[in-house]
């Protein structure tokens, strides 16, 4: 998979976005997106609400300092202002400038805590996905339903078919229900990984020796990606998260199948064909 | 003048410590056994530009890596993508720690902290001109260690964190993690001896009449960090000591299949790292009070202000540590602690805004080039601040936690700031150091290209860590391509501006014009200026009587 | 003048003294974190960390039920099988209760296994409490032997009164199995049962027979 540079090309690398770009589905970042993956779950959608609030105040700040030394460039330089003040002390001001971020900050922590505790109360679950990390795949459980569980690793570039993103394609996807409070359990089974899913408003280190608990709500049927999050050795860059969300009575459907496919689960460790390589 | 013709006393004011060493030594006994803090503050300066080399390099091969999706440079061939994404790894891991420990701390701190605190304090060297020495070649050796771990054994992939189990000797079994960790110990060791030498020498000798609130901010800046240094950096001694002795020993801190806490590690690792940060920025804070007030024409605006805010900043930097893992799975109710402790620090850096602000307004600015890196400082420091304001938030951080948003945000405030600060440090000062001033049009150009070169790299990093690219990966989904090319088209602009940083040097040294002792006229009031340029060997044998001289506010 | 020197140097001697003495004592608060945090982990439930209980508590059991689930892991280099025997029990809060897991030792050697916990939500930690677990001890499973595990408990019914654990609805208990006194050090690892001395054995058990309780 050796690319030439395209420094004077960009139009080479341009042209394959446009076969990407028509299978884009959402759930994923777009060519040139400067902001957020649209939110398709309840927290993210909080997270997005809250940043606009954030970014109103870091570009009204960036701004006024902006502004301040512009003007200060143009009227103190030495030509237009030759005779400096000796002003060094105004006690208003200063109780100005220490009062105002302390408002500003107050403004900023109260929806902040607020989301906080928000994204951590899980309530009314209805079942549990349990997640485990590995070096360099996901293992997926799903202990509410007989406890089947099955490997989801990358497929590589040159077995991707029409239309399936690089880097961000995976043998199993792990089919999840929309508008059901899912029971996330994170672990791992050697280092520290993370899994993360943008749209869906979620990050979360998966520590061996013990589990991590959140929570998530899809809002809607599609696929979601993810990368993991968390330096995990060689391969870091090539465990994708791949999310399909599907209505209540196609999941029921799959669980059907999956537990078929999959029995047979929680034997002796299979042998897993991950990408080698040392560790 | 007064120093070659009067080395008997000189060696008489250096307390005994410098006794043997009455004459001026030549050659390489001079550099090697060098006990002089001017010499020891241009070791460090040197140093500094060595490894900024190799850590630059480093991070243009990334950023090259990175142009395109897809792997570009697999150095070992087809079918050993393996090793390749170890090297990568590798890559990442010493770009943070030679950047860190190698580049910027030397020249804030050893190269220019040594060179102008017992200047500015009128003392005529630092309290203990010996362990001075001996800071300077632990951390040149730890240089060469650290660059050995990079070829031993595939080279310590860990990232600067260097969090178990990947850092353990299960998934990192060979010599590459003990030698960084002994690196480590080795800088760590320097910083502290440093950080102790820079404390005495600034409690115990300052002139008559320089009270400590009359000391410069660029000595107090240095005070605060080399506090900072001496609490933070041996936690992380004694952390790295845990990973060693677990990896070799058989001890189990680390380690929850015996009992112990790999989060227990990332306690401990950001308990000195938040620290560290402001270790880096705060001597930058300083050079740019100087810088602000020399070029105003005014004394700095609320000069305690100004000091409280930096000793604020630097004691509430030990109780924020947790906000580096809001994703390790904390509790609900200790994030929100975090939270609120990580706000509070906006405050006192909003003082340190709006103080040098109000400094320039009602100035008559001279726009000289230290002059311009210390405004291009201020604007990326409030650019890097406000997205740290951002990333404070648990809730937030669940969007931007390892994206390349905090990769942007950080390389703001504690990358492109420091070395800012740095420039704004050396332009103003090389006169002194050097006796010669830079090129004038090439500083200028230097500025603009390496600014513009910067916020090219950084600035669309906002936009790929919102789309959520994770850091540290060494390839990205295609639809990431855009803003990664920007990025790396930046790191063109900013390497080209490097290298004609470092032709200006060879310019300045060789065929810059003879600068006087004050070169920057009246607004220059501290005490550096007053010895002539170059600063001689030794200074101030006649200890300055500032008792009657105006404080510094 | 030679006279301020000298003092000079005794009082920079004095600072370095105080300065080494600072550097030196948070290289020792980095060693203590080590306990420190242990400690701080099982007093307040930190982490997840469940409490170790000596008995059931005195009070009656209250009418109000919460869920309690089972989760299990083994390390990749731990040939075993581990699992629960049920998903979740429904408890009555200050109820002791027993819940047993399924481990079976599927190489053809004897094993010995040692169980890390804890519990989620994180906040429910401090109001778990284990009265006997088979992760107080190491266990050792011989080639091919199947053996039940046992874990009593009991939930606090304070949990009901804090305002931040009111949407605590499930606890899950999770336990990861790792080969004992594994690593490459030839002392070995700080025996990690050593904190739980008033735990009394309860398994190994055949799968058919009961604890046998001390």
């Amino acid at each position: 998979m050796m690319q030439r540079l395209t420094i004077l090309a960009p139009m080479t690398a341009l042209s394959f976005f446009g076969a990407a770009g028509n299978a884009f589905a959402g759930g994923r970042s777009e060519p040139w997106q400067m902001w957020f993956q649209p939110a398709a779950s309840p927290v993210m959608e909080r997270i997005i609400e809250f940043h606009n609030l954030l970014f109103v105040i870091e570009v009204s700040i960036v701004t006024l300092v902006l502004g301040l030394m512009c003007y200060i460039i143009v009227r103190f330089n030495a030509k237009a202002n030759p005779v400096p003040t000796k002003t060094t002390h105004n006690t208003l001001l200063e109780v100005v400038w220490t009062g105002v971020p302390l408002l500003i900050l107050m403004v900023i922590a109260v929806p902040s805590l607020n989301l906080l505790y928000y994204a951590d109360r899980i309530e009314n679950i209805e079942m549990t996905l349990k997640v485990t990390g590995n070096q360099w795949f996901w293992t997926y459980s799903y202990p509410d339903h007989g406890g089947f569980e099955f490997d989801s690793v990358i497929v590589p570039d040159d077995e991707l078919k029409e239309g399936q993103p690089r880097l961000l394609t995976v043998d199993n996807e792990v089919v999840l229900p929309v508008e059901t409070n899912i029971r996330l359990l994170f672990t791992s089974s050697d280092v520290i990984h993370n899994w993360a899913v943008p749209s869906l408003g979620l990050k979360l280190d998966t520590v061996a020796g013990r589990i991590n608990e959140n929570w998530m709500r899809i809002n809607k049927e599609g696929d979601y990606y993810g990368m993991c999050s968390e330096l995990c050795g060689i391969n870091h860059g090539f465990m994708p998260i791949h999310v399909k969300a599907v209505s209540k009575a196609d999941f029921a459907e799959w669980v059907e199948t999956a537990r078929k496919e999959f029995a047979g689960a929680g034997g002796p460790a299979p042998v897993r064909v991950a990408e080698t390589g040392a560790r | 003048m007064m120093a070659d013709q009067e080395t008997a006393v000189a060696g008489g004011h250096d307390g005994g410590h410098d006794g043997g060493h009455g004459h001026h030594p030549t050659g390489w006994r001079r550099w090697l056994f060098s006990t002089n803090h001017k010499d020891i503050g241009t070791m460090y300066i040197v140093l500094s530009l060595v490894a900024a080399l190799v850590g630059g390099a480093m991070s243009f091969w990334i950023r090259l890596e990175l142009l395109d999706p897809g792997i570009q440079f697999n150095v070992f061939g087809a079918g050993e993508e393996a090793a390749y994404f170890q090297f990568y790894n590798v890559l990442v891991t010493g770009h943070a720690f030679i950047m860190v420990f190698f580049v910027v701390m030397p020249a804030l701190i050893g190269g220019f902290g040594n060179w102008f605190v017992p200047l500015m304090i009128g003392a005529p060297d630092m309290a203990f001109p010996r362990m001075n020495n001996v800071s300077f070649w632990l951390l040149a050796a730890a240089l060469v260690l650290l660059l050995v771990a990079a070829f031993t054994q595939g080279g310590p992939g860990t990232g600067w964190t260097i969090y178990p189990p990947l850092s353990n000797a299960d998934f990192h079994p060979g010599a590459a993690v003990d030698l960084g960790i002994l690196s480590l110990h080795l800088a760590g060791a320097s910083s502290v001896l440093g950080a102790i030498n820079l404390i005495t020498t600034i409690f115990n000798m300052r002139a008559p009449g320089m009270t400590i609130h009359r000391m410069p901010l660029f000595c107090w800046s240095i005070l605060v960090t080399a506090f900072l240094l001496l609490m933070a950096i041996p936690v992380l001694a004694g952390g790295l000591t845990m990973l060693l002795t677990d990896r070799n020993f058989g001890t189990a801190f680390f380690d929850a299949a015996r009992g112990g806490d790999p989060v227990l590690w990332q306690h401990i690792f950001w308990f000195f790292g938040h620290p560290e940060v402001y270790i880096i920025i705060i001597p930058a804070f300083g050079i740019v009070s100087q810088v602000v007030s020399t070029f105003s024409r005014k004394p700095i605006f609320g000069y305690l202000g100004m000091v409280y805010a930096m000793v604020f900043i630097g004691f509430v930097g030990f109780v924020v540590w947790a906000h580096h893992m809001y994703t390790a799975g904390l509790d609900v109710d200790t994030r929100a602690y975090f939270i609120s402790a990580s706000l509070v620090i906006a405050v006192p850096t909003g003082i340190k805004i709006f103080s040098w602000l109000a400094t320039m307004w009602g100035g008559s600015i001279d726009f000289r080039v230290p002059m311009m890196f210390a405004c291009g400082f201020i604007f990326l420091f409030v650019m890097g601040g406000v997205t740290g304001v951002a990333l404070a938030n648990a809730g937030m951080d669940i969007a931007f936690h390892d994206t390349y948003f905090v990769v942007a945000h950080f390389h703001y405030v504690m990358a492109i700031a420091a070395v800012f600060g740095m420039f704004t440090g050396f332009y103003y000062w090389i006169g002194k150091m050097c006796g010669r001033q830079y090129p004038r049009v090439l500083a200028r150009i230097h500025f603009w290209s390496f600014f513009i070169g910067v916020n090219v790299v950084f600035f669309p990093q906002h936009f790929s860590g919102m789309a959520g690219m994770p850091r540290r990966i060494p390839d990205y989904p295609d639809n990431y391509w855009g803003w990664n090319y920007v990025s790396s088209i930046g790191a063109f602009i900013t390497t080209a501006s490097t290298l004609l940083f470092f032709f200006i040097v060879w310019r300045t040294l060789t065929a810059g014009e003879k600068v006087p002792a004050n070169q920057w006229g009246e607004g220059a009031t501290t005490l550096e200026w007053t010895v002539e340029s170059p600063a001689p060997f030794h200074t101030f044998e006649e200890l300055p009587d500032m008792t009657d001289k105006q404080a510094d506010e | 003048m030679t006279a301020t020197r000298t003092d000079n140097r005794k009082k920079n001697r004095l600072t370095a003294m105080v300065l080494f003495t600072v550097a030196g004592s948070m290289v020792g608060l980095a060693f203590a974190a080590v306990p420190l945090y242990k400690l701080f982990c099982q007093v307040t439930g930190f982490g997840g960390t469940p409490r170790i209980a000596a008995q059931a508590p005195a009070a009656a059991p209250t009418d109000r039920t919460i869920t309690v689930r089972f989760d299990a892991n083994v390390n990749p280099a731990l040939p075993w099988r581990f699992e629960p025997k049920k998903t979740q029990v429904t408890v009555r809060a200050g109820e002791p209760t027993v819940a047993y897991y399924r481990a079976t030792n599927w190489s053809d050697a004897p094993v010995t296994g040692t169980a890390t916990f804890n519990v989620t939500p994180f906040k429910a930690g401090e109001y778990f409490s284990k009265i006997d677990c088979f992760c107080f001890t190491e266990q050792r499973l011989e080639a091919g032997e199947e053996v039940a595990m046992g874990v009593e408990f009991f939930v606090d019914p304070e949990i009901f009164n804090d305002p931040n654990t009111q949407d605590v609805t499930a606890i899950t208990l999770s336990y990861t199995f790792y080969p004992a006194a594994k690593g490459k050090g030839k002392k070995g690892g700080k025996p990690r049962q050593a904190k739980a001395k008033q735990a009394k054995s309860l398994g190994p058990v055949s799968v058919a027979g009961r604890p046998v309780k001390g």
